[in-house]
């Protein structure tokens, strides 16, 4: 299913992702609520980033005893550039992972879980949020956009191809 | 309050206090952030006069109103006081993630005053502050202290810090943040050890406000696009400053062994294409999505750099021209914490001097053994560096040959020979923190694009000049950096953001006069006179014998008449200090 990746090769540290991805959810812009995050050491210049893998990982899903990881359609048209749109055209329709709000408890079963730390308690809402995929426009796609960079590529999984196919 | 925090972090070290202050908006309504309001700060928080080596010399960090957000490049913060190195007023700017996370924790600026009674740091995490002795930190080169604060204070924080050389109070010793992003000039460094503060480090979880967040985004991926994402910027990203050394070299206004030539007869060994063949990675700034950051590897050496006042100076002024050897001093500099421009500048000096005769200092140009072991002997004042950490002026003084010394107001010139580029006279004379480039810059003009004649010194160069030093004064309070190429028009844009009205190109253009007005006032009041707004004689007399600009002569007649009419042009009186119209006109709040 579509999600979203940063290459660690291609990634230069600006951490615009994070801005944006912050901007749209949060109404300001504060990193340490961004949905995604390139962690960079600066002074060694080694750069990881994490990001969620939708329905390609869908641990946090799995470890919910309350089930209020749910699967909803998603049709995602990122604006900008990004490496695979030749490939993969410019729309791409298939799952994201949302968390209803309403069922979670913030009981933390996820937070534990998750391979790439990237669901997490919300500290005013006090349940859990990760990344919906800006409902069909990630901001971390149009604000990663230096032609020769586009470190965040809209990925699909093999499941998602064959569907396509 | 959207985009500002509204709050001011004032640290007194000698009463081990911290209180939160609020941000003075009269003042940021007049003078915006960065350089306008930490002058404006500056003037309030010192009396006239002052020692710049007082614990009351205010080391003040600024950020501009952009910090925070993805508006590309403002990151930057500016570090200002007064300059230990030239007693003018202290403005050196950097990239790197300060600027934004110190907005996340929720500060505009901060503002250090006093004496820590052993060397300490500063912690910020969000609204606890605390000051730390660190022993242990001691003799500390830059990269060891932030690796030492991530693991001792917070994984995720950023610190700004002195390497060794701030610690022995060099005048020219660096600030470092995030290892390769350097407040290089005017001996910030030196400012912060005088203090005995090895790093402030910041971890910052808050968040910026800009009001309306969605139509924000919207218009900044515009002007992503249309403005930043251009050829007109790209340059930086594709072949960052080091395109510059082949065209000063040809240009003939590279300083080559102490200035005594403008053309590099090695300038192939360190040019744009030889960096090119070496370069292994970018890294940006944050918040900034043009990622000039070149990474580059030799036998033994890999780091961020040098930029090209570095190859020049380091390169060229010294006689090296071997880039396995400028790798290795570049990074010993930035380990140390030493400002390349004057490192370069008065280690050709010294080179110099010993060719000459005058002073036999072992170290002749293009000797690398000598070469490599200058950072570590100016950082700790150990053998020949303990003679040359008096700067270039105080040396070539003390030696009986002050025309060798190359500076402006005791700030040792960068890479640029006004030669070469006539225009460049005017800037670095009347430059308001001594021999610097970024007040000006009309090598652009005059060299890169050929769109102003580079041997004429005229009324066009005097407005020129004038025009550039108000746009970039504003421009550093945004803070912008250099290598967006904004213009007015776009920068309204983005006031309008910040202001929530409609903004005007004029308005902006008073600012930006507004504040270089208040810095002239500044070093006014701290001594500063007409007689300092000059360049080294052999740059208006002695000329060049090698290059295009060989035979070319500005003359210092000719160069006294364009300084007159610069002043005239600014509405200064005849002995350079503005009048009271002038002062009433951009609405300066302050007189001497
Ligand atoms: S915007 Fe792109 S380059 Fe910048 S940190 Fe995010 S992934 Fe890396
Ligand atoms: S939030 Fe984490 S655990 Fe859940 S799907 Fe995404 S990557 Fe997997
Ligand atoms: S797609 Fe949207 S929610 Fe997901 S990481 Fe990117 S910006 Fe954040």
């Amino acid at each position: 299913m579509p999600h979203v990746m940063i290459s660690n090769k291609k990634c230069t540290g600006c951490h615009m992702c994070e801005l944006g991805c912050s901007a749209f959810h949060e109404g300001g812009f504060q990193p340490s609520l961004a949905r995604l995050f390139t962690d960079v050491n600066p002074t060694t210049a080694v750069i990881k980033g994490h990001s969620c893998l939708q329905t390609a990982c869908a641990k946090c899903q799995e470890a919910c005893p309350e089930d209020a990881i749910v699967t909803r359609q998603i049709t995602v048209k990122p604006a900008g550039e990004f490496s695979s749109r030749e490939k993969n055209g410019d729309t791409v329709t298939g799952f994201v992972l949302i968390v209803d709000e309403s069922k979670c408890t913030n009981c933390g079963d996820c937070y534990e879980v998750c391979p790439y730390d990237v669901i997490h308690e919300h500290p005013a809402r006090e349940v859990a949020f990760k990344c919906d995929l800006c409902d069909g426009d990630p901001q971390c796609i149009a604000f990663c956009q230096n032609k020769y960079v586009l470190a965040v590529d809209l990925k699909l999984d093999k499941k998602d191809k064959e569907l396509r196919a | 309050m959207d985009f500002y925090q509204g709050k001011v972090l004032k640290i007194d070290l000698s009463a081990g206090t911290a209180i939160v202050e609020p941000l003075n908006m009269e003042w940021a309504e007049l003078y915006i952030g960065g350089k306008g309001l930490m002058l404006r700060y500056l003037w309030e928080l010192t009396e006239p006069g002052l020692d710049p080596w007082s614990p009351d010399n205010p080391f003040i960090v600024a950020t501009g109103p952009f910090a925070g957000t993805n508006v590309s490049t403002c990151s930057r913060v500016v570090i200002g006081g007064k300059s230990p190195a030239s007693g003018t007023m202290l403005d050196s700017y950097m990239g790197g993630s300060f600027g934004s996370i110190l907005k996340f924790a929720g500060y505009d600026m901060v503002i250090v005053q006093g004496l820590a009674p052993q060397l300490s740091t500063i912690l910020i995490k969000d609204d606890v502050v605390t000051l730390a002795p660190c022993p242990a930190y001691t003799g500390m080169k830059t990269s060891e202290i932030e690796a030492a604060l991530r693991a001792d204070f917070d994984a995720k924080m950023t610190a700004i810090s002195i390497g060794p050389a701030g610690e022995s109070k060099l005048p020219w010793a660096c600030i470092s943040n995030d290892q390769y992003h350097k407040a290089g000039r005017g001996g910030t460094g030196a400012l912060l050890g005088s203090k005995n503060v090895k790093a402030i480090a910041v971890a910052g979880t808050g968040k910026v406000t800009v009001g309306d967040a969605k139509a924000f985004l919207d218009d900044i991926e515009r002007m992503d696009a249309d403005y930043i994402l251009t050829d007109d910027n790209y340059w930086v990203h594709e072949e960052g400053t080091p395109i510059l050394v082949g065209i000063t070299s040809g240009a003939g206004c590279q300083p080559v062994r102490n200035f005594s030539e403008g053309t590099n007869p090695d300038v192939e060994n360190i040019d744009s294409e030889a960096f090119q063949k070496i370069r292994v990675k970018k890294r940006a700034c944050y918040q900034c999505t043009l990622a000039c950051r070149n990474f580059h590897r030799v036998e033994g050496a890999e780091g961020e750099g040098p930029e090209y006042e570095t190859i020049a100076l380091c390169g060229a002024n010294v006689g090296v021209g071997d880039i396995d050897a400028l790798m290795k001093f570049n990074i010993e500099c930035d380990e140390w914490g030493l400002d390349t421009i004057s490192t370069g500048n008065v280690l050709g000096l010294a080179m110099d001097m010993t060719e000459k005769g005058i002073h036999d200092f072992g170290v002749r140009f293009g000797d690398l053994d000598a070469y490599l072991k200058v950072p570590e002997q100016l950082a700790t004042r150990s053998g020949i560096g303990a003679e040359l950490a008096m700067g270039a002026k105080a040396l070539a003084e003390k030696h009986g040959c002050p025309e060798l010394a190359m500076h402006s107001k005791n700030l040792e010139m960068p890479g640029y020979d006004p030669r070469g580029s006539f225009g460049m006279s005017i800037a670095y004379a009347s430059s308001d923190r001594g021999g610097c480039h970024m007040r000006s810059f009309p090598i652009g003009v005059e060299v890169v694009e050929g769109s102003m004649p580079a041997d004429t010194l005229d009324s066009s160069k005097v407005v020129w000049n004038i025009d550039f030093q108000n746009h970039y004064a504003f421009k550093f309070c945004g803070i912008w950096c250099d290598f967006w190429a904004i213009d007015y028009d776009q920068m309204t844009q983005l006031m309008k953001h910040l202001w929530k009205r409609d903004v005007t190109e004029d308005e902006l253009k008073v600012v930006g006069e507004r504040v270089w007005n208040l810095g002239r006032l500044y070093n006014l009041r701290e001594g500063t006179e007409k007689k300092d707004d000059f360049v080294p004689k052999a740059m208006l007399e002695k000329p060049f014998t090698t290059g295009v600009s060989a035979g070319k002569v500005i003359g210092s007649e000719r160069f006294a008449k364009v300084m007159d009419e610069y002043y005239a042009t600014r509405g200064w009186d005849e002995n350079a200090v503005p009048t009271e119209d002038k002062l009433r006109q951009l609405g300066i709040d302050v007189r001497l």
